[in-house]
């Protein structure tokens, strides 16, 4: 009887921490597997020798031959339709597209909350990591992703010494006197394509990561359990304020600004016809062409705070696994050949500066690093927060923007009715 | 007599032309139009009354709550008044421009088709085409009509139509007349043309001027065409989606956000198909209730004239 009660209890124990082990997928699932096509979906858009419509097919077939790799690109919008539909339809590419926490209409917390994503606990490219928690849901590591996406104030240096700024602002007012300077010396100081509402995200975000996150970074949980709201004072309310007040001051313009799309925006930026905008990692490559204005140099900073710089840096989107496919243990090792940081395809990844890696082999190398290193280097100091929308509903965002877009369009709209706005919306979306 | 009899038992109508085995072909397109048509409108109704958010199919029946907050939320206000200016105004500019050119163009001008051509074309373009260009047409600064009245020396730098919360849509109204009074031209070129000459004689023998010879001959006798474009256009106005989409993205705030539009944000940036499915129901009965009000109406002025 003791022996039985020894040997169940032993049992019980290796039970145990054979679950706390990753069990390891079968890494020669793709020379087994004879000829085979796997698919993948994702969004943007196709340019001449892109890397994932073209390159990265023509790597994996030079690493394994029996692979055929497909790749589908599409636009935003067709992206999010077309991946509902595969979905609903059970054909959903084996590998997707997919965006941290509750990020877009492919938002990976959705997506494995429905269950639609294969848990990549397994892989080797994510053992050890510990920046992943906003691609893991209840536990799993559902997204792989390498890199990191910024928001931050592209500046036109030229534009900047002729007003006489020597030094990019480390604080909300040298910021202020630094725009002042700008007008002063007849120079726009920040042009912005409003009429596409979302990116008043680029500005608000980076505010919120200095003003909200450093004193509480757990407001957006808090915001699901009711511990915090928009409308607590000192927080939101702080954010929307100080952005306002680069419009009150016409540091940006809200009566050329609502009229522009984002890409009208920065071609103004490339042309010379303003010193600084709101924008992202992401679209580097457009702010760094030459434009009107010739090969002026250009610099990228954090909007600075009230009290320290800190910046709006997130992971980046990445790839997820569809847990109908055929295909799962092949992807795997797909992914981690892609991702680990030597292979030709991680390479010919990086080359093509739409990433920034924080890890791997010419990481530090990569175009535009130099650009992007004041800000990895405050995510390595622990100032670095999410884009605020990972962590609210979809369309928290879009009622903040619109809100926002009414207020300085001169309808009337306050501070305080954007606060009350997104918490109703947030709460309305949050209901079901 | 009992062979007539047999072939009543057997077949039924055994008319040569179209015998009861016809409507054997009817199978495909109507199995077509049931899948296609009759299944999805269904199933619209069916989401309406679940909290189904478009990804995740365990999903939930919730009564009629939908359609309570899509009447109390305030979006369908705002919405819905912004689709009546919109329909509105395309219906009154568009059949006043298109009934205009169509008389102007059916006159004994030289080039009339080369005009007709010129007239029609806008309405080959696809609407992304077209609101991708009036986008740059309105933009501030160095748009088209911006450096226009810049050069005749007034304040281009002001002009910014879709950057005002009370122009933004006019202005997209405006793009779709451009875009669809040709379609309208046509149509009432072709009402234009079945007017008998003679009448138009006898009118001008017995001294009509030339508004007498369109308010009393022309109108009356193309009745039927107006009553055709109106409701096509007020279907297509109740129905905006593309520019608001295209060119303001619903903006400045919610000034051009239109039926179509709200549907389509709450299905797809809210993530609430079944309260989108709810607003579509809504919208669908209000946009039939509109058009036969409006063709009841305008069959009664058709035989009044």
């Amino acid at each position: 009887m003791r022996k039985m009660l020894t040997a169940l209890a032993l049992a019980g124990v290796m039970t145990l921490a054979a679950s706390q082990t990753v069990m390891a997928y079968n890494h020669e699932a793709i020379e087994n597997a004879g000829e085979i096509t796997i698919t993948m979906m994702v969004s943007g858009t196709a340019y001449e020798n892109d890397f994932e419509t073209e390159k990265l097919p023509a790597l994996i077939k030079e690493k394994w031959p029996n692979v055929t790799f497909e790749v589908t690109k599409l636009p935003d919008d067709n992206y999010y339709t077309s991946l509902k539909t595969k979905l609903a339809s059970g054909e959903c590419p084996d590998m997707i597209l997919t965006q941290p926490m509750y990020a877009g209409q492919n938002s990976c917390y959705a997506l494995a909350e429905a269950g639609y994503l294969v848990s990549l606990n397994d892989l080797d490219v994510v053992q050890g990591r510990q920046d992943l928690a906003s691609v893991t849901y209840e536990g799993d590591i559902v997204t792989s992703t390498s890199g990191v996406s910024i928001l931050g104030c592209y500046y036109n240096k030229d534009l900047f010494a002729q007003a006489g700024i020597e030094s990019e602002p480390q604080s909300w007012d040298e910021f202020l006197e630094d725009c002042q300077k700008l007008q002063d010396a007849g120079i726009q100081p920040i042009v912005m394509g409003d009429k596409d509402q979302y990116v008043l995200q680029f500005g608000l975000y980076q505010l919120a990561a200095n003003e909200i996150y450093p004193k509480n970074p757990e407001f957006d949980v808090q915001l699901r359990t009711g511990e915090t709201k928009f409308t607590d004072e000192g927080t939101w309310d702080k954010v929307l304020e100080m952005y306002k007040t680069l419009y009150d001051n016409k540091y940006i313009d809200a009566s050329m600004s609502l009229g522009y799309g984002a890409s009208q925006a920065i071609t103004d930026f490339i042309d010379g016809k303003a010193a600084m905008t709101f924008d992202g990692s992401f679209n580097a490559a457009a702010l760094t062409a030459e434009g009107a204005a010739g090969a002026f140099e250009r610099g990228y900073f954090p909007i600075p705070g009230t009290e320290g710089v800190y910046t709006a840096t997130c992971l980046s989107a990445g790839y997820s696994i569809y847990s109908g496919s055929k295909y799962i243990d092949e992807c795997k090792e797909i992914l981690d050949y892609w991702q680990n940081g030597s292979s030709p395809v991680w390479h010919a990844h990086l080359d093509t500066g739409r990433i920034i890696a924080t890890y791997g082999e010419g990481a530090d190398t990569a175009p535009n690093y130099e650009l992007f290193k004041p800000f990895i280097d405050l995510l390595n100091e622990g100032k670095g927060y999410y884009w605020c929308n990972q962590a609210w509903p979809a369309g928290t965002e879009t009622e903040m923007e619109v809100l926002f877009s009414e207020m300085v369009g001169g309808q009337g709209t306050t501070v305080e009715d954007i606060t009350e706005g997104m918490q109703e919306k947030f709460e309305d979306l949050m209901e079901d | 007599m009992a062979q007539q009899t047999r072939k009543k038992r057997k077949g039924g109508n055994s008319s040569l032309i179209f015998s009861n085995k016809m409507y054997v072909f009817l199978i495909p397109a109507l199995a077509m139009f049931l899948v296609f048509w009759i299944y999805p409108v269904l199933q619209l109704f069916y989401y309406s009354i679940t909290n189904f958010n478009g990804i995740n199919y365990n999903f939930d029946f919730v009564g009629l709550k939908n359609y309570q907050k899509v009447l109390s939320n305030g979006t369908l206000t705002n919405s819905l008044k912004n689709t009546m200016i919109y329909a509105v105004f395309t219906v009154t500019l568009s059949n006043i421009l298109g009934m205009a050119v169509a008389m102007a163009l059916n006159t004994k001008i030289r080039l009339k088709g080369l005009f007709r051509t010129c007239a029609y074309f806008p309405a080959l373009f696809s609407a992304i085409v077209v609101g991708f260009i009036w986008s740059y047409v309105y933009m501030p600064g160095s748009g088209m009509i911006a450096n226009l009245l810049s050069n005749i020396g007034m304040n281009g730098a002001a002009f910014n139509p879709l950057g005002n919360f009370r122009t933004a849509l006019y202005a997209i109204a405006i793009v779709e007349v451009w875009k669809g009074f040709g379609t309208t031209m046509i149509i009432y070129l072709a009402g234009l043309q079945t007017v008998d000459e003679s009448i138009l004689e006898a009118g001008q023998i017995d001294g009509c001027t030339e508004w007498q010879l369109i308010s009393k001959i022309k109108l009356p006798l193309i009745s039927s065409t107006v009553t055709i474009n109106v409701i096509l256009s007020v279907i297509a106005g109740l129905k905006a989606f593309d520019y608001s989409f295209i060119m303001t993205n619903g903006g400045p705030g919610k000034s051009t956000k239109t039926l179509m539009f709200q549907v389509y944000e709450t299905a797809f940036t809210d993530l609430k198909m079944g309260r989108a499915s709810a607003f579509s129901v809504m919208a669908f009965a209000f946009i039939i209730v509109i058009t036969v009000l409006m063709l009841l109406y305008l069959n009664k002025r058709e035989v009044e004239l």
